[in-house]
This record gives structure tokens, C-alpha cells and sequence, in this order.
């Protein structure tokens, strides 16, 4: 803790903004001296330490604009945080979060929220948290989605979204009507088919981003995946693929795959 | 691209590895060789203006190059009213009847005078529409020929280079670069205009007699090369490129998405380009621990986004074994 203590009273000093505590062995932040009194700062990160729980005291850095908390042993967070007035990113990455307080979805300027390696599933998140439409990135990696809710075509700003290795089954139609989306991961999920409205998403330039291997689709769209993505788009956008997707959906195929085991999950580890 | 085939635009010679580089619309530049082409000066905050593939800071770009009001005499900054053969500031171009500006209000030239559409109507009415020529006082019928802001019968002059009668299509050049004013300041018929190789601005079709923007392939009116979006002449700034149009920064940045990751504005200084993101040279850092990159530092990449070496080691083991294999298969599809 006293190196945590140094960084502060250094920050003090020259009146530094931007706080790194990374790796200093934090526990508890209510043991580190002054830390919520730093009211300017506008970025707090805190990554690789052993924080089991965020104080709502937190959110009294108003100013903060970044605040990273990746990789500690986080099981809850405050619902304060949601009011931090100028938050932007929010980095909650490799925690142990099984679910998000009511309201979370309030707040007012978030660009970045980054929840990849938790575990949560769509039955754990609040009900406003699609109404975060400020959001441009949304990490949603490594945790244990079966299903996206429709409410993701809320999220009109959405440029990345992240659902890489969950458990999903399928993908809702209204993911095509995020049309300034230029990253898509998908990568090892139990897809079998998508939605032909993702056709019509620009995903196929060279800026964009969409990974979709190791799922088990439907031999079409897996031949196409093997000549690339952009090919895969073009395919869901024709008449043959529309046809075979209504009769996909209307048989309702018995779901591929199994749940990974994901005991030896470091989020899994109980405190 | 390595350090190896990279080279200063302006000394020809490379760059060391540590070197801050100046990159302007692709050319690269030592810091101290990125000056203004008159006094070898660097910009004051990093404003220039090119003008025939050189770069000059704003104070010599208008003392060399400005435009010159033929009221007041003054250089002319922000808007040029180019009408009578010559440039104008907005307040200065007036009718020459009742004194109105009419820079917005739009003018008729009547017998080699700028009027507003009132006076021209009035003095129409009068009776007195026929430009009257300046050389024998006769009267015109139908277009004059104009040279030198007066009017004249066509067949008083002759095209300079092949000597046929003029008419009132002739053209007059008044200069040219590499010609002194006496060479140019002549009249020549359309047929040897045209082969005299005058740039056309690639906006409003009309030769370009002053200063010319160079710029997709085409030269411009410096008023008339303009953003896509906003039509607001570049003057000089920067400009991007994109399918054959030009963007103003800002335009640029918000219709092609060339925003910093962290900060989401336009960049600013020199950008920073990875896993198909920008960063402002100062916010490209692990996205775990926020801890600064540079070109040099290795990175890993998770979800598309950097993690240092640091972070990477202190990821769940469970994760990194996924991380490396999927490494593999992307790796193998590209
Ligand atoms: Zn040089
Ligand atoms: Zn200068
Ligand atoms: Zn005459
Ligand atoms: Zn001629
Ligand atoms: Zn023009
Ligand atoms: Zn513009
Ligand atoms: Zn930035
Ligand atoms: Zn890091």
C-alpha cells in the first residue's frame, strides 16, 4: 500500500491528471490515503491489483474520463459509477462480475465499455443497459451470452461490438440496423446461420472488422467464410440465403454444440 | 513501410530510427526541413500554405502571392470577389452608379462598368445600351471585344500569334508564369488561346490567369478548390483525398472515421495506425493498463485492440493458451 501512497502524494504535487496505480498490490481502495479526493483527475487506472469491491465513494472523481479497473477480482460494481458525468471509458475486463446493478445503463457520455472476461449472460444485464447510446465500443468477449437482446439496434453509435467466445445461438435481426458498425466479432459462439440484415452492414472494407470462425454454420455460408468474410456478406445479402434463413428459422434446428467448460475460468475463481 | 525507403522530401536524405517525422499528405519531412519556402522558418502552429508544390507560412504567402484589392490596394484575406478582371474585397466592389455592394447582390457589366441590376435597368432605359468603342467612339453592334477593362470593335486588333482579325471571342492573357507582363498582356483569338496551354479550373471551366491549386489532377482556381462537403475553400490547408474529391480536415475525419480510439477527435499531429484504429501519438497505449506505446514497443492483439507484453503475461493462463490458438487461425487465413 505504501507505493500505492507515493503514486498519490506524486499526483499531489504536480497536480497530475492521470493516476497509474497498476499492479501495487491494491486490496481495498478505501486503504489507499487521499484517493477519493482527487477531484480533478480524469484518469484512474488501477489494473492488476486484487480490488474485490469498488466503493461508491469512486464516483466522487467528477472529472474522471477513464477509469480502468481490468484484470482485479471484482464480483459487484456501484451504481454511482453510471453517474460520473464525464466518463468515456470504462474498462471492467477480467473481473469476476456475474451481473450489473439495476439502472447501470445511465450513463451520460460512455464511449468504450469494455466487460470482455466476466461472466455474464444477457439474464443479468439491467434493463436500460441499451440505452447507453453514446456507446462506440462494446466488449463483450469471454463472458456467457446465449442471446443478444433485440434492444442492440438501440446502440445507433455503435462502431465495434465484441461477442467473441460466448455461447451464442443466434443473433438478432436488429444487429443490421447498427449502421456505423466496422468490427463485428464473432469467433467461436454456436452460430449456424445470421441474420441477411448483417449483409447490409459496411463491413466488408478494409478498415472493417468481422471474425466469425469456429461457429458451426450452415455448409453455405462456411464455404464462403473459407474465400473470406466479404464473401460471407455477399452470399447473406442474395436471394438463395434469405430463402434458406426463413427456413432455417421456421424449423428451428436443435441447437449445435455444447457450453464450453469454463470452470478453469480465472472469473470463475471464488474469493 | 521500413525507415529503409523512407526519405526527407526536402534533402533527399533518411530518417534515424528515432527521429520524429514529419508526415504531410503522405511526403515526409525532417522537423527542420519542414519550413516555409521563403523564409525557412517552421510554420507558426503548423499552418501553410502550398502554392505551386511549395509551402510558405502565412505571412509570406500573402505578401507573395495574396491578391490585391483594385479599390483600396490592399491584400485581400478571406473572400475574393474576382469580377471586372479584377479582385475586390467584398466592401470595396461597389456599383459605379448608386455605390451599392454588390458582392451578394450580383452586378451586370454595362459598357465596361460594374452596375446592380437597378442602375443597369435605369440607364438601359435611357437609351443608352450600345457600348460605344474606345478607340474610334463608334457605336457597337452586339458583344464588344475587352481588353484592359475598355471596350472596342473587334476588328481594331489582331491575334498576337497567328494574326487574324479579333472578334469578340478573343481572349486576353494577362500573365503567365515565366513571362513578363508586356509578353502576355496581348490579345489572341480562341483557336491559339486554347493551344497556349492556359490552365482551366476544374470547377468553374475558366482559365486560370492567377494563382492555381494543383490538386487530384486537375488545377483549380485557389477560391474555387473547395471541401465536398462543406464547399469552403481550402486556402491553402491541408486537404484529403478520397475517390477522387477533397475534404477539409474536419469533413474528412467525420465522413471516413479517422478518429482517435481514445480521444475520438480528429488527430491532430502525427497519427498513429494499427488494427485498423488511429491514435493521436500520444494516446496509443495498452488498453489494459494505459500504459504508453510507441512504434517501437511490441504489442499483442486482443480484440482488435493493443495489450503490452506487461499486461499480456499477467493474463489467466486459460486465456492466453485461447489467445495463441486463435492467434494461429488468423494468422493462417491472411
Ligand atoms: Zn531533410
Ligand atoms: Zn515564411
Ligand atoms: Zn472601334
Ligand atoms: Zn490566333
Ligand atoms: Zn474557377
Ligand atoms: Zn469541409
Ligand atoms: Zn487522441
Ligand atoms: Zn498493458
Amino acid at each position: 500500500m505504501s507505493k500505492a501512497k507515493k503514486v498519490i502524494e506524486e499526483a499531489k504535487e504536480i497536480n497530475n491528471p492521470e493516476i497509474d496505480l497498476v499492479d501495487k498490490g491494491i486490496t481495498n481502495l478505501e486503504e489507499v490515503p487521499g484517493l477519493f479526493n482527487l477531484a480533478n483527475i480524469t484518469r484512474l487506472s488501477l489494473s492488476h491489483n486484487k480490488i474485490h469491491t469498488v466503493p461508491a465513494a469512486l464516483a466522487n472523481l467528477m472529472n474522471l474520463e477513464i477509469l480502468n479497473l481490468a484484470n482485479n477480482h471484482i464480483e459487484e460494481l456501484p451504481l454511482s459509477l453510471s453517474s460520473l458525468p464525464k466518463l468515456r471509458i470504462l474498462n471492467v475486463s477480467l473481473n469476476r462480475l456475474y451481473s450489473l446493478p439495476r439502472g447501470f445503463g445511465a450513463f451520460p457520455v460512455l464511449e468504450i465499455l469494455d466487460l470482455t472476461y466476466n461472466n455474464l449472460n444477457e439474464r443479468t444485464l439491467p434493463g436500460n443497459f441499451f440505452m447507453m447510446e453514446s456507446l462506440r465500443a462494446l466488449y463483450l468477449g469471454d463472458n456467457d451470452f446465449e442471446y443478444l437482446p433485440p434492444e442492440i439496434g438501440n446502440l445507433k453509435n455503435l462502431q465495434i461490438l465484441s461477442l467473441r467466445e460466448n455461447d451464442l445461438i443466434e443473433l438478432p435481426r436488429e444487429v443490421g440496423q447498427l449502421t456505423r458498425l466496422r468490427e463485428l466479432h464473432l469467433q467461436a459462439n454456436r452460430l449456424v446461420v445470421l441474420p441477411p440484415e448483417i449483409g447490409s452492414l459496411d463491413l466488408a472494407s478494409n478498415k472493417a472488422v468481422l471474425r466469425l470462425e469456429a461457429n458451426f454454420w450452415v455448409p453455405p455460408i462456411e464455404d464462403q467464410l473459407k474465400l473470406g468474410p466479404s464473401h460471407v456478406l455477399d452470399y447473406l445479402r442474395s436471394e438463395t440465403y434469405r430463402v434458406l434463413y426463413s427456413r432455417h428459422m421456421s424449423a428451428k434446428p436443435p441447437t449445435p454444440g455444447e457450453v464450453r467448460d469454463k470452470s478453469k475460468k480465472a472469473s470463475r475463481a471464488k474469493s | 513501410m521500413s525507415l529503409d525507403n523512407m526519405f526527407c522530401t526536402r534533402c533527399g536524405d533518411g530518417f534515424e530510427a528515432n527521429e520524429k517525422i514529419v508526415n504531410s499528405n503522405g511526403e515526409l519531412w525532417h522537423t527542420n526541413c519542414f519550413v516555409c519556402a521563403q523564409c525557412f522558418r517552421v510554420f507558426p502552429e503548423g499552418i501553410f500554405y502550398e502554392f505551386e508544390g511549395r509551402k510558405y507560412c502565412e505571412r509570406d504567402f500573402q505578401v507573395l502571392f495574396a491578391p490585391c484589392c483594385g479599390k483600396c490596394n490592399e491584400f485581400i484575406i478571406g473572400r475574393v470577389i474576382k469580377a471586372m478582371n479584377a479582385n475586390w474585397h467584398p466592401a470595396c466592389f461597389r456599383c459605379e452608379e448608386c455605390n451599392i455592394e454588390l458582392a451578394d447582390a450580383g452586378f451586370i457589366k454595362h459598357a465596361g462598368r460594374a452596375l446592380c441590376h437597378g442602375c443597369n435597368a435605369r440607364i438601359k432605359a435611357d437609351g443608352l445600351q450600345n457600348y460605344m468603342c474606345h478607340k474610334c467612339h463608334g457605336v457597337i453592334d452586339g458583344e464588344p471585344l475587352r481588353y484592359r477593362g475598355e471596350v472596342y470593335h473587334g476588328y481594331h486588333f489582331t491575334c498576337a500569334t497567328c494574326g487574324v482579325e479579333l472578334d469578340h471571342t478573343a481572349r486576353e492573357v494577362k500573365n503567365r508564369p515565366g513571362y513578363a507582363a508586356n509578353d502576355v498582356n496581348n490579345l489572341f483569338c480562341l483557336r491559339c488561346h486554347d493551344k497556349m496551354g492556359i490552365p482551366i479550373c476544374g470547377a468553374c471551366r475558366r482559365p486560370i490567369e492567377e494563382r492555381i491549386v494543383t490538386a487530384l489532377g486537375k488545377h483549380w482556381h485557389v477560391e474555387h478548390f473547395v471541401c465536398a462537403k462543406c464547399e469552403k475553400p481550402f486556402h491553402g490547408h491541408r486537404h484529403y483525398e478520397k475517390k477522387g474529391l477533397a475534404y477539409c480536415e474536419q469533413h474528412y475525419h467525420q465522413l471516413f472515421g479517422n478518429l482517435c480510439y481514445v480521444c475520438n477527435q480528429v488527430i491532430a499531429g502525427d497519427v498513429f495506425t494499427a488494427l485498423n484504429k488511429a491514435w493521436c501519438v500520444h494516446h496509443f497505449a495498452c488498453s489494459v493498463c494505459d500504459a504508453p506505446l510507441s512504434t517501437r514497443s511490441k504489442f499483442y492483439e486482443y480484440d482488435e485492440r493493443p495489450a503490452c507484453r506487461r499486461c499480456y503475461e499477467k493474463f489467466p493462463v486459460e486465456l492466453r493458451k485461447r489467445l495463441r490458438r486463435a492467434h494461429h487461425y488468423t494468422v493462417r487465413r491472411n
